[in-house]
């Protein structure tokens, strides 16, 4: 048993390291040299295709409020989920952790998405269970 | 040795045995009930209508690991199952930071499917019996090879470097996977819809909004000369099965490594109310060194499917277009000082 646990977890690294498939190249769009978080407050979201967007407005070290644009993920996922422009209302404010874009844009990834009160965008796959 | 010491190992040898032949049976893979009846349309065909979901933790090709294994036994089957969703679905950190930004979003993002096929096969690939792609041939291979020098020497001067999902034109995979049909799994959008006529089957793949209009009337397929993105189909019915063939593919596409003239057969069979079977066969002798076949236990997805008009706002590829002039322009500073 020992041996398939270990057989199990060497096939779950490679697994891991290799790339998944999205919609796009997220290496080519973020930089693994910015990892970034951002704490905002809600501004549009926009649930379009292939990817949604978040958008915050933070406040900088200097006072100043910058826009950020955060990529996430398809809609139709998201729809799935239960998640709409109804659970997720303009105004609130959350804590994005994710990669800034290479082209140098308030633009990011959106990895991890949490709320004040500790609760994230972030549950069990939703596909049915397999079939006999 | 003594009768009574021999007579004793005889007992311990059948008990041994039985219960060999105890844990083998009651590890046998499940199966569908081969006198399953399908609904049936008012023409009389057994009715696949509805969305099906392919996602499916099993991998594509059988892991090393499990050598001559087709089947898991229950206990590997929960064990492999549960390792894959822990370390692939909980968002793991702990991974190098260029992996981290592969997976981009944790698992709220992503919709991979949470189980393995309950056949518990060890890989969607049924033949060869490895369970594993079959070679490529020495054209095919150096077509690959050809295809990923070109992409390393110009990964993204414009947008027709980049993957043709980027470009929203079909789906397609990583590590020069190339695109389908066949309907493979992947990240999200797993899904497809079946709509059927007396003369037509209808499918329509969630991802990239990919739609094949198949007529069952015995017509001839396209001319050879009329090549198409997800090639020429043709349909029938063999007892209750839906089998649709399907050639004219192009250049571009590559599934797996295959050429234009991949000849795909698929196999829709409906085992259970709920579960749709779907079995594909690649017969492509300019790429594989043989013909291979997958199969994937699509499930009844009970719900309906959305539009995924994917170049609605397709921002990733200014982004990625943008990251590599602004890459370049970095390159070119550092060059100069």
């Amino acid at each position: 048993m020992r041996t398939i646990i270990l057989v199990l977890a060497a096939q779950i690294a490679l697994l891991i390291a290799a790339p998944l498939g999205a919609h796009h190249s997220f290496l080519a769009e973020f930089d693994p040299d910015q990892p970034i978080q951002l704490r905002g407050t809600l501004t549009k979201i926009e649930l379009i295709n292939p990817h949604s967007w978040f958008h915050i407005d933070v406040v900088g070290s200097n006072g100043e409020v910058e826009s950020w644009a955060i990529e996430a993920g398809t809609p139709n996922t998201l729809f799935r989920k239960g998640i709409n422009k109804n659970t997720l209302p303009v105004g609130i404010e959350i804590i994005v952790d994710g990669y800034r874009a290479k082209n140098g844009t308030n633009t990011a990834s959106g990895r991890d998405i949490t709320f004040p009160d500790g609760r994230q965008l972030y549950l069990e796959g939703s596909a049915p269970p397999a079939p006999e | 040795m003594s009768k009574g010491k021999l007579h004793g190992y005889c007992v311990y040898f059948i008990i041994a045995m039985f219960g060999a032949i105890g844990t083998v049976w009651s590890q046998a893979p499940p199966s569908f009930d081969a006198n399953y009846e399908p609904p049936r349309t008012p023409s009389g065909q057994p009715d696949l209508q509805g969305v099906w979901s392919n996602a499916i933790l099993t991998p594509f090709e059988r892991p090393e690991e499990f050598g001559d294994q087709a089947f898991l036994t229950e206990e590997q089957a929960n064990a492999y199952q549960e390792q894959r969703r822990q370390q692939t679905f909980r968002g793991d950190r702990t991974v190098d930071v260029e992996t981290d930004v592969s997976h981009a979003y944790n698992d709220f993002w992503w919709d991979w499917g949470t189980e393995l096929a309950r056949t518990r096969r060890t890989s969607l690939i049924i033949d060869p019996p490895d369970g594993r792609l079959p070679a490529l041939t020495p054209q095919a291979q150096r077509r690959r090879e050809a295809r990923i020098a070109r992409r390393a020497e110009h990964p993204a001067d414009g947008p027709e470097d980049r993957l043709l999902r980027e470009r929203c034109i079909i789906w397609d995979g990583n590590n020069d996977s190339g695109g389908g049909p066949p309907m493979m799994p992947s990240a999200y959008n797993n899904n497809f819809q079946i709509v059927q006529t007396e003369d037509y089957v209808l499918l329509l793949k969630e991802m990239v909004h990919e739609t094949r209009v198949v007529p069952l009337d015995g017509r001839p397929h396209l001319h050879d000369s009329v090549r198409q993105w997800l090639g020429s189909s043709r349909g029938r019915w063999e007892g209750d099965t839906l089998v649709i063939e399907t050639k004219n593919f192009t250049d571009k596409t590559y599934y797996q490594g295959a050429s234009e003239h991949m000849q795909l057969t698929e196999r829709f069979t409906r085992v259970a109310d709920d579960v749709l079977l779907y079995e594909f066969t690649v017969n492509d002798p300019q790429a594989f060194m043989r013909p291979w076949t997958a199969q994937i236990p699509t499930v009844k997805l009970d719900g309906m499917i959305y539009e995924f008009a994917c170049h609605e706002t397709n921002r990733g590829m200014v982004g990625l277009l943008s990251g590599a002039r602004a890459e370049e322009a970095a390159a070119r500073e550092a060059a100069g000082n």
